[in-house]
């Protein structure tokens, strides 16, 4: 199989976008943004947020662009030179390991804890890296077309959750709004930001889009559809929750599920539904974490066996994800990701892109 | 050479396939003691439990907590014995049983010595706490378990009872469960503003984390019957109950609370006499705060629309005109005394908000809300708090006169 032949179009590319971006964080995310916030400002952070990261993700596709059919970890190089592409890309593999790693943990602490309590760790994770691999190692347009049947499950079962949860929804829990200034708002950016991360698929994406010219298009729909979930979420958890209820839980958006029940709809409880659904997501972001790791060996090294390459990250991830002793260090994990996908996609792009333009290498804007 | 790939490649699709849909960590329904109501008491041992320790069978433990729980479906045979609580022959649809301890889970697992199935919270519908018991510790201790355990559902509700919960808890009628029809009355919330709205454990959650004192619906108990009467104060940092409010406050505070269903009747007496009954159908309640000077003041406007519902009035005359104003009159003076006797307990007796004034002063001013958020019960008691009642009749029912 050869990967350079593959193209995708701008629609799959947002879905790649979408799949990779929701994963882990949503379940943590009203907790660990409103506790940073304080009132229930939280939305109006998630909103900004967003739109910050847009214009970071817009950055980020306009150095792509101008070094069309390569990724990052082929075009460092021209940039910056040898040597110091080299450790850029060791960063950048090391960090999309460590990201499946991370995903890989939290799925195996939340099955443990609501579905599968008595089950051993080890035996979820396997399952779950082996299906992995299976579904990487048919390659791109493999992945592309399970995410296109995974997204669209994933929109309606979550949306329609979501609203049932209407009943306990109080408007009074998300006022005043901005009662105490933008202070709280410019808080809670931080946290917010960090589960922005996953636009960063597309310093690989771009590469094998059939249409480069659309990725700016492809970034700002990718980020539009989880920016709007994301909102979702967290109005309904704060609304429903309030603030002070959700400062302890610590599975919000679960629990918010947890919190209702409906008699006389085939379901009474949706909890395992929406479980299922999310470990849908935290799948296609493990998949391609894990797909992305290994092209970089392979452009970095120029190695040619990619299936290879593959089987070889396996044990890797799998010792990285048993690393946090307990929830607590696993949490920890997941907030230094966040910070160093900040340095990663967000502060380097710019410098390689101003680089790339002061030195004059790759093409014009294509 | 095809045929046996084909052969092998189906016989391994069958083994996956009839490995993969068994579950790993599977247990039986059958084997499993579903709770479905808990009821916390302060401590008292069981004739069981007693003569268990005269035999050396106890272990260190203070007996702060007698944890009761209803387990559905309860025993088919009739060896029940003289725990209190269950049915004591014949079939019954549930079981209740008793155990002391220190600690709700270290006594859960001590179930596991006397019985053979294992308890499991899944299904856990309605915790029933004695009121003598939250006297003695705050509701954030006695149901820190609760919260923290991974298969009880934060929609489980609350309730208080006046005397033991595990009185509560029994039903004389065996094949009706106690916990599933306490949670059916609190439903009732909508048709009788006597009952509070049900308030789950994600919703209590809230509250105490917020720092708020909260109320709870109390449930009495007489001879195997069960009524829900009054509510509970529990007070903010402490979260441990100290005081009741009756029905009839309960009435009242449903009209300075706007996220109250609209249910419930007024009862007065007309000039003659005689009694007449005007039902609620609809309720517009809009509390409105005023910061001035860094006073603080509530005014509550609340107008109802309702049908008049019972009139004894014995030679029935047409209900028009003066008539009605003065009934309507009369309802919202009714209505203004039991206010009165409420907001009068709420802030000189206990001094504690539990209408959701502190809600209305956050959202509406949060400057002055941070400046009193800590101590706001004692702010609260000074506060002037005015109100204006309007009852419309809207329509006599289906029989007019």
């Amino acid at each position: 199989m050869n990967d350079s032949q593959v193209k995708i179009s701008t629609t799959q590319a947002v879905v790649i976008i979408v799949n990779y971006m929701l994963g882990a964080g949503i379940l943590t995310l009203p907790r660990t943004t409103s506790k940073a916030v304080g009132t229930p400002d939280v939305w109006i952070s998630i909103i900004l947020s967003g739109l910050i990261i847009t214009g970071v993700g817009i950055i980020l596709v306009t150095l792509c662009r101008r070094f069309p059919e390569k990724t990052v970890f082929q075009f460092t190089r021209e940039i910056t030179g040898r040597w110091i592409a080299y450790i850029l890309g060791c960063a950048n593999i090391l960090y999309f390991m460590v990201i499946a790693a991370f995903e890989i943990r939290v799925m195996a602490d939340v099955t443990g804890m609501y579905l599968l309590e008595r089950t051993p760790t080890w035996a979820i994770v396997m399952v779950f890296m082996w299906i992995g691999i299976y579904l990487i190692s048919g390659g791109l347009p493999v992945i592309v077309r399970v995410f296109e049947v995974i997204l669209p499950i994933t929109l309606v079962i979550f949306v329609m959750e979501i609203l049932l949860s209407n009943q306990l929804f109080e408007i009074g829990n998300l006022r005043p709004v901005l009662g105490e200034g933008i202070m709280p708002v410019v808080k809670g950016l931080k946290p917010s930001l960090l589960s922005y991360t996953g636009y960063e698929v597309m310093l690989v994406i771009t590469a094998y889009m059939q249409n480069p010219k659309k990725s700016n298009k492809a970034m700002t729909w990718g980020l539009g559809i989880s920016t709007s979930i994301y909102l979702i979420t967290v109005v309904m958890v704060v609304g429903s929750l309030s603030l002070d209820g959700i400062k302890t839980r610590t599975w919000p958006t679960l629990d918010l599920v947890r919190s209702f029940e409906i008699q006389g709809l085939i379901f009474e409880r949706f909890e395992s539904l929406l479980l299922v659904i999310w470990i849908l997501q935290i799948f296609s972001t493990f998949a391609i974490t894990h797909y992305c790791a290994s092209v970089g060996i392979r452009d970095l090294f120029k190695a040619k066996k990619m299936r290879t390459i593959m089987y070889c990250l396996l044990p890797f991830i799998y010792l990285a994800a048993m690393i946090p002793k307990n929830v607590y260090e696993t949490f920890a994990l997941g907030d230094m990701l966040g910070n160093v996908s900040v340095v990663l996609f967000a502060i380097l792009p710019l410098v390689l892109l101003l680089l790339s333009i002061i030195r004059k290498k790759g093409g014009k804007h294509a | 050479m095809t045929s046996l790939r084909l052969w092998l490649r189906m016989i391994c699709a069958l083994l996956i396939l009839s490995l993969i849909s068994g579950c790993w960590s599977s247990r039986e329904i059958e084997d499993l003691s579903l709770y479905v109501g808990l009821g916390i008491d302060v401590g008292q041992e069981t004739k069981f439990e007693k003569k268990i320790s005269a035999q050396g069978g106890g272990y260190p433990k203070e007996e702060i907590v007698t944890a009761t729980v209803q387990i559905a479906p309860g025993k088919s045979s009739g060896q029940q014995s003289d725990e209190g609580g269950s049915p004591s022959s014949g079939k019954s649809s549930y079981s209740n049983e008793q155990l002391t301890g220190d600690s709700l889970l270290q006594i859960f697992r001590q179930f596991s010595l006397r019985r053979d199935r294992p308890l499991i919270g899944h299904h856990l519908k309605v915790i029933v706490i004695s009121k003598d018991i939250a006297k003695k510790y705050g509701l954030k201790q006695l149901l820190d378990f609760v919260l923290r355990d991974n298969d009880i559902r934060p929609n489980c509700l609350v309730l208080i009872s006046h005397h033991r919960a595990l009185d509560v808890l029994t039903s004389k009628d065996p094949s009706r469960i106690p916990a599933f029809y306490l949670t059916g009355i609190t439903n009732n919330s909508y048709i009788s503003n006597k009952i509070l709205e049900p308030v789950s454990l994600a919703k209590l959650d809230a509250e105490m984390q917020s720092g708020s004192s909260f109320l709870l619906q109390n449930v009495l108990n007489a001879d195997g019957e069960d009524k829900f009467s009054g509510g509970s104060i529990f007070k903010a940092k402490t979260t441990k109950f100290i005081g009741e409010l009756s029905q009839t406050d309960l009435e009242a505070l449903s009209w300075i609370m706007p996220e109250e269903k609209a249910g419930g009747v007024i009862k007065t007496y007309s000039k003659e006499g005689f009694t007449v009954l005007y039902e609620i159908k609809k309720k517009t309640i809009k509390i409105i705060p005023k910061v001035s000077h860094g006073d603080i003041s509530f005014h509550v406007k609340a107008e109802s629309e309702g049908w008049l519902m019972e009139d004894w009035r014995a030679p029935e005359k047409e209900e028009k005109g003066a008539y009605l104003k003065e009934l309507e009159q009369d309802f919202a003076k009714i209505v203004d005394q039991q206010i009165d006797q409420m907001l009068y307990k709420l802030q000189h007796t206990y001094k504690a908000d539990v209408a959701g004034f502190r809600d209305s002063l956050r959202i509406h001013y949060p400057k002055t809300w941070k400046k009193v958020k800590d101590n706001w019960d004692e702010v609260f008691a000074t506060v002037p708090i005015t109100y204006e009642i309007k009852t419309n009749v809207v329509n006599p029912g289906s029989s007019t006169e």
